[in-house]
């Protein structure tokens, strides 16, 4: 019980151990030293009672010597050793000769005096010795006097009380020995446990409050004994009862499992804070109770949800321009809208639009308890709506132009009533020229069309790119030589072997070269300027043109774009042609851009990797 | 020619405004072509017409800038003005056309026949 309760208290077994092996140390130390007391103790009795007795003896023997002439000697001895104590006696002349023995064949045979430490005791000498069998013996030696004169020495052995003969002697002592110090360890034990066992009982009992599920809580037990840790556990537990029962028990663990609960909510409150539309839930008057971080970063509070809270919605919308359409803040602050959904749009300056929504949030009982307001940012919406406008329109007016041209031509031509073979023959060719407007125009629209699929597939193949390059220039010299432009090619003498699609890569150059001849006036010169640099082809197709303006730089590769330039829109030109030019080079892993300086001309420059088919 | 009826003809593409040109003549009208708006303006202001016929979408001047222009001008105030228009979309505001006084509108495509028969009323009243 000790044991276990020491371990239960977190006390290492070896601790325990040392304390037992302590407790065994001290028991021996113990019983060694009570040994040794009682040897001492037995031995001075002994020897007090020896010495005494061999006083008498030699006053008897001296007075038997004057008055029987020695002849009870042997009586004397006889009687000091009759009670055992001492291991033998006699008495020897002064000339060395035994006069009496406690064996009596030694009698009238010469003594040897033994040898060892001299000791005394008043008037009786002593030496301690080590017999024959190895006992430690001690000799005393007392003289005798008659009428003055020395007639010999009493000699008297005793066997000294040994360790193991002390034990023998105080056996009966023994119980008393062994008995009391295990009483001792016993009592420090049993005080031991009775100190520890309230904190061990305290300590499981805190234990096993702590491994409760959070929230299913129950009360922890009071501790039934009354050492000073149990007394203050116990008010501990009456304290949480009182406060349980003041708070109500339910209340206290509903907030334990709304505690619990927004611990598992936290998953939703990371989603909904990594939304990317704004949310917020606000009460009906429209001030903020929640919103997230994307709601804060359109509301312009840079990211900080927090700030929004107890903040007017209403207000916090960004509606700097007066161009912004109020109808829609409107519909929102009108009172008579607040029980059904509202969506509108709001143009933020002049570049950006939210969209936003308010759906109202009700109770079980149909009361408005407040909103879910979305903002989303449509500005990217609006701008790919712009442009889909933007591309209906230009296709309209491109595939309307050619057509109106051909039904103008077709219906003069069916109404002549006379008709004379030149004006036949021309409006014939107008009419076919116009049909390969339309057809190029489709095919051009075909063409985006895929590459905005991402099907715009390129069939890849080892290419001469010396014979690529001629084949182009070939196309491109009766352009030139019509408008008598001078064509400058400068092509190196080596050029690499290229992996690339042959024909969108003529045409694409085809369709350079001939943008260059269509904006350069009659005289002007048109440049293809080949190198080669590590890992690149670089293609510069460069003529003394109209020019880009430096804002229409950026936008010459859109779809439809055309320059406003008279110069530029006196030609025909669907605005398709450097789009895709731009969307052949980036499919094969290359780039072009354009340097231009109005009325100076223009240089497109075409990279193109070096791959190794 | 002196009883023919003048008419100027503002058209940038230039095989649309030959082959108005060439219905025109066929119909006893003579006919100008200007290839954009301000060139139109220019001769309108040093010749007088009888109708003018228009592109909506041209460089330079637009044909609703040309029309602003020319109603402007008291000799210009009332005659009839046809446009041509490839979108058709912003001539669709009757307030515009009502603004201008665009006698007729056509949409390309759109058949040169009908526009000479819309002339000939015009300039018939």
């Amino acid at each position: 019980m000790i044991l276990r309760n020491h371990l239960q208290l977190g006390l290492p077994r070896r601790v325990v151990v040392y304390y037992l092996f302590f407790c065994l140390a001290a028991l021996c130390w113990l019983a060694v030293g009570v040994v040794r007391v009682t040897q001492s103790v037995i031995s001075s009795r002994g020897e007090n009672a020896v010495l005494s007795r061999i006083g008498q003896a030699a006053a008897a023997s001296e007075v038997d010597y004057v008055r029987h002439c020695a002849e009870n000697f042997g009586d004397h001895i006889s009687r000091l050793t009759a009670d055992g104590r001492l291991a033998y006696c006699a008495i020897v002349s002064e000339e060395g000769q035994f006069l009496a023995h406690t064996s009596e064949d030694l009698v009238g045979k010469g003594a040897v005096p033994q040898r060892g430490t001299p000791m005394r005791w008043g008037n009786v000498e002593g030496v301690g010795f080590t017999d024959k069998r190895g006992r430690p013996m001690r000799e005393y030696r007392v003289a005798l006097k008659a009428k003055g004169q020395p007639i010999g020495t009493l000699h008297a052995g005793a066997l000294e009380p040994g360790m193991w003969g002390t034990v023998r002697q105080s056996a009966n002592l023994a119980p008393l020995a062994i008995l009391a110090p295990l009483i001792l360890i016993g009592t420090g034990a049993v005080v031991l446990s009775r100190q520890a066992r309230p904190l061990a009982l305290l300590e499981a009992e805190l234990r096993r409050v702590s491994q409760l599920p959070i929230d299913k809580p129950t009360d922890p037990n009071p501790q039934k004994t009354h050492t000073a840790a149990a007394l203050g556990w116990n008010r501990v537990v009456e304290d949480l009862q009182r406060a349980r029962s003041t708070s109500g028990s339910e209340d206290a663990g509903a907030k334990l499992a709304s505690l619990s609960q927004s611990n598992q909510s936290s998953a939703d409150n990371i989603i909904w804070q990594q939304l990317p539309d704004g949310i917020a839930t606000a009460d009906p008057s429209g001030k903020i109770i929640r919103a997230n971080c994307a709601m804060a970063a359109l509301l312009g509070s840079g990211g900080d949800a927090a700030s929004l809270e107890d903040a007017n919605i209403l207000h916090s919308l960004p509606v700097h321009d007066a161009q912004t359409d109020q109808s829609g803040l409107e519909s929102l602050s009108d009172p008579a809208h607040l029980q059904r959904p509202v969506v509108c749009e709001l143009s933020v300056g002049a570049a950006q639009t939210l969209r936003v929504a308010r759906q109202p949030l009700r109770q079980q009982g149909g009361e408005l308890q407040g909103h879910l307001w979305t903002v989303r940012d449509v500005t990217q919406q609006k701008l790919a709506e712009q442009m889909r406008d933007q591309f209906i329109d230009a296709a309209t007016h491109e595939l309307r132009t050619p057509l109106a041209n051909i039904k103008a031509y077709a219906e003069t031509l069916a109404s002549m009533d006379e008709p004379d073979l030149e004006s036949q023959k021309e409006f014939c060719n107008t009419i076919n020229s116009e049909a390969t407007r339309l057809a190029r125009f489709v095919d051009d629209l075909l063409s985006i069309s895929s590459m905005e699929a991402g099907s715009l597939s390129l069939d890849r193949q080892n290419v001469d790119t010396k014979r690529l390059l001629d084949e182009v220039v070939e196309k491109v010299r009766p352009l030139t030589r019509s408008k008598s432009l001078e064509f400058d090619v400068q092509l190196p003498a080596k050029m690499p072997e290229l992996n690339l699609d042959k024909d969108k890569i003529i045409a694409m150059l085809v369709n350079l070269l001939g943008n260059a001849v269509k904006y350069t006036p009659s005289g002007g010169r048109v440049g293809l300027k080949v190198k080669v640099a590590d890992k690149l082809l670089q293609i510069d197709v460069d003529d003394t043109g109209v020019g880009i303006p430096a804002d229409d730089v950026a936008k010459v590769f859109d779809k439809f774009f055309r320059g406003n330039d008279p110069r530029v829109l006196e030609e025909t030109g669907t605005g398709l042609g450097l789009s895709l030019a731009r969307e052949v080079v980036r499919l094969h892993g290359g780039d072009i851009h354009v340097t231009s300086e109005i009325d100076k001309g223009s240089t497109f420059s075409v990279m193109l990797p070096i791959r190794e088919g | 020619m002196a009883g023919m009826k003048r008419v100027l003809v503002a058209e940038d593409n230039a095989a649309l405004a030959r082959v108005v040109q060439f219905n025109l003549k066929k119909h006893g009208y003579d006919a100008t072509v200007a290839e954009n708006g301000l060139i139109a303006w220019q001769i309108a202001t040093s010749e007088q017409f009888d109708a003018i016929i228009t592109d909506q979408q041209m460089p330079e001047m637009t044909g609703v800038e040309l029309c602003r222009k020319l109603r402007e001008m008291p000799n210009y105030a009332t005659i009839p003005v046809m446009m041509l228009t490839a979108k058709g979309l912003e001539l669709e505001l009757p307030q515009l056309r009502e603004e201008l006084n665009i006698s007729a509108t056509f949409s390309k495509p759109f058949s040169p026949t009908a526009v000479v028969q819309t002339l000939e009323q015009l300039l018939a009243v």
